[in-house]
């Protein structure tokens, strides 16, 4: 519960933000119905972006074909005579980089496919017994301007009814070069939270989404509209400070406002809006980086979500994480390989169910953690172990979200080239609310990518 | 609440005016290019490198410290021509510098100072394995493209900082004189090689070749990134006896049970040549990397 302090400092702290934003602020407007305008608006503005990088890519294409004639005349050897460079052309950035990347799984289980889509409760997860599209995912991206790079990632997906989804994973823009190491981000994109959050399916190193972060944050990640902010520290290692604030309601945003209707622990939503600044969603994240020495670096991270849930009229959520990545190089590498990496990530949520008064009210408290290790032991191929473990307090072992949950995944990965993949996996699952305690599946999963590869993040 | 109010008032505290040094910053993507930049810029720069020599650049992957790197950076050179393809884009977003964003003076893609060798015209398609459209990025290992490169970064040089003209002018005459005198030196160490076949383990030495008259006829990756099967071992080795091929040349890095078996079939020799500066200890600048590649060579052809 707010006491009316903290109200004012969450209103204070919304102002900062408000004002240093001025101009970004449309894109945290709580408003309903924003969500539309604002997808009508990427639209147009995909559709000029288009319109603009055909000219620009002509323009640059007439541009090349001068500069080589030119070069063509100058390709002397002679080494004595130093030749001034040539204008540089802008061959990193520019032009829209469209890629298709393709996700399909096959998998069969030891229980039905409903049991099944229990377990395997992500988006994006293989939970069929036969064949899943988990995953096809168009990305447009580039630089709009000096000033911002701007991306877009629409999804295709076909459900287990055969219909197909689309969706409109992520689309933002962020700045590219302002003073002092700032960096704003605005639109729909996911939350900067933990190593894996921001993710797109097609870098996972397992076929499934971690079990707590569907429960903490739903089947397709934490992900709204909003803006943040991060900051380049000024420290001798690598250090970033994210601060960012994002609409609070949906199904994406599954430990906060959600959809009216969905259940957490015994309570259904009610229809709940955000009211003012202090209703949004808050997330802040610290990352450091170092390179422990010249084969081993390393990633450390805390983050922490602080927001409104619908289980009352007054009731908040705050959920903190910590996640580690480490990762073994040696010196002399083909293809990036050998390698050895290590992630994990421990999560706590508390939700607080019900509001003051409710006699039913309680203060919900989960937590879980996966730990997983990749070795790729030669160029193209990856060995993966994967635990992980969720848990809540009071938990009657009857909700598929709550129960005590263990998970232990091995897989084996082949890259035949940068742009295609082949994952096997097996799942070994301890469960409570199955009648089966225990449940085996695998799967076999099938990637491609077309067109521009988006690079990776570290 | 009372921390996010905290972090952002920290946040706005932080935003300080960067104090300006003494020395240019150069950051390159490899070895190379900072050896060249350091043999130019002298004690008026300071060089760091973001891999290693005795990485694939290719395939590095971006590293948080890469990005410190580069938010400091007054000038970032790179190899260019898809080179750094796969991790350069995301690092220059994550950088948040203006200065060494491309098509600020701060950028410099030494690719367009060099003639590019290995482009591609008609169609091409990704079947072809791991190729460059715009031309083989490895030119670095031509010494006339490393007084290119030298050149270009001067240029540079000087107009970022135009008070040191003529340190910079000076520093690339003597760094041009010197390469001319070694190019005569190694051109007669491997007279010998001139027009002879040779394979190479990757398409990463055609610059070489060309600097030094020899011949690459076949890889042992039957297409570019694609390791080698044992039918394509089979065809390299009756390749081999056929057109009586007796060097192979390759990086560090790959593995070397392919040449070994190659070796064993057809006593082929296998010179493992230092690709870059860095690459093996010892190789601290330009010229000593041509002096262990021609060493190398010296040797297996001597066998």
């Amino acid at each position: 519960m707010l006491d009316h302090s903290s109200l004012c400092m969450k209103r204070a702290s919304a102002a900062i933000a408000a004002f240093m934003l001025y101009p970004l602020s449309t894109f945290a407007d709580p408003q309903a119905g924003a969500v539309r305008e604002q997808i009508d608006a990427i639209r147009q503005q995909m559709q000029q972006m288009q319109k603009t990088y055909e000219q620009q890519i002509n323009a640059l294409e007439q541009r090349l074909q001068v500069m080589e004639a030119e070069a063509q005349k100058s390709t002397d050897t002679d080494i004595g005579v130093p030749q001034p460079a040539p204008e540089t052309p802008t061959a990193a950035g520019s032009g829209l980089q469209i890629g298709v990347s393709g996700l399909f799984a096959a998998g069969g289980s030891s229980v039905g496919n409903d049991e099944l889509e229990s377990l395997q409760a992500g988006a994006h997860d293989p939970n069929q017994n036969g064949f899943t599209v988990q995953n096809l995912e168009l990305t447009l991206s580039g630089t709009v301007d000096p000033y911002i790079d701007a991306q877009a990632n629409v999804i295709l997906q076909i459900d287990a009814e055969g219909e197909t989804v689309v969706e409109l994973e992520e689309a933002f823009f962020t700045t590219r070069g302002l003073p002092s190491g700032l960096q704003v981000k605005g639109g729909q994109y996911f939350t900067e939270f933990g190593r894996q959050n921001p993710q797109h399916p097609h870098v996972w190193s397992f076929v499934d989404q971690p079990v707590v972060l569907s429960r903490f944050f739903g089947g397709d990640g934490l992900r709204s509209q909003g803006v943040r902010v991060s900051k380049l520290l000024p420290t001798d290692w690598y250090s970033e400070l994210y601060v960012g604030m994002q609409n609070p309601k949906g199904e994406t945003v599954s430990s906060f406002l959600n959809a009216a209707g969905e259940d957490i622990g015994g309570f259904t939503l009610i229809d709940r809006d955000p009211r003012n600044f202090s209703d949004l969603l808050y997330s802040a994240r610290w990352l450091n980086g170092f390179d422990v020495s010249d084969k081993v670096s390393m990633n450390v991270g805390v983050s922490g979500l602080w927001g409104p849930n619908a289980s009352g009229n007054n009731t908040d959520t705050s959920i903190y994480g910590a996640d580690l990545y480490l990762k073994w190089q040696p010196v002399y590498s083909q293809r990036g390989f050998p390698f050895v990496s290590w992630h994990s990530e421990v999560l706590q949520r508390r939700y607080e169910a019900g509001d003051p008064g409710d006699p039913n009210r309680q203060t919900l408290k989960d937590w879980g953690l996966f730990t997983q290790a990749l070795w790729g032991f030669k160029p193209g191929w990856v060995a993966g172990l994967r635990a992980e473990y969720a848990s809540a307090d009071g938990d009657d072992g009857t909700d598929p979200l709550r129960d005590t949950r263990k998970r232990l995944s091995p897989n084996l990965t082949w890259y035949p080239s940068e742009y295609s993949r082949v994952r096997l996996q097996y799942n070994r699952d301890w469960t409570e609310h199955l009648s089966d305690k225990t449940v085996d599946s695998v799967f076999l999963q099938m990637e491609f990518n077309l067109g521009s590869h988006a690079a990776h993040k570290f | 609440m009372n921390r996010l109010f905290y972090l952002l008032s920290a946040l706005l505290i932080l935003i300080s005016p960067q104090l300006g040094h003494a020395a240019l910053k150069v950051v390159t993507t490899t070895q190379d290019l900072a050896a060249i930049a350091q043999a130019v810029g002298g004690e008026q720069v300071q060089v760091q490198s973001l891999t290693p020599g005795t990485r694939d650049p290719h395939y590095a992957s971006a590293k948080p410290s890469m990005i410190r790197k580069v938010f400091r950076a007054d000038l970032l050179l790179v190899i260019g021509a898809d080179m750094e393809t796969g991790w350069l884009p995301p690092l220059l977003q994550s950088a948040r510098n203006n200065r060494v964003q491309p098509g600020n003076p701060g950028y410099l893609d030494l690719s367009a100072a060099v003639p590019l060798l290995g482009k591609l015209n008609g169609p091409m398609s990704r079947a072809m394995g791991d190729v460059h459209a715009s031309g083989n990025p490895h030119y670095w290992l031509d010494p006339r493209n490393g007084v290119r490169i030298a050149s270009a970064i001067a240029s540079r040089l000087t107009e970022l900082d135009p008070a040191n003209t003529d340190a910079y002018q000076q520093r690339l005459q003597t760094f041009t004189r010197t390469l001319n005198d070694k190019l005569a030196v190694w051109t007669a160490a491997l007279a010998a090689m001139k027009g002879k076949p040779v394979i190479a383990y990757h398409k990463s030495f055609i610059y070489l070749a060309d600097a030094f008259g020899f011949t690459i006829v076949d890889e042992v990756e039957p297409k570019p990134g694609i390791s080698p099967s044992a039918a394509s071992l089979a065809a390299l080795v009756t390749r081999i006896k056929d057109e009586k091929i007796a060097l192979l040349i390759m990086e560090p890095y790959y593995e070397r049970r392919s040449a070994q078996f190659l070796h064993e079939k057809t006593d082929i020799q296998v010179a493992v040549l230092p690709q870059s500066v860095g690459a093996q200890a010892g190789i601290g600048n330009y010229i000593e990397l041509f002096d262990a590649i021609v060493a190398e060579l010296k040797k297996a052809m001597d066998t």
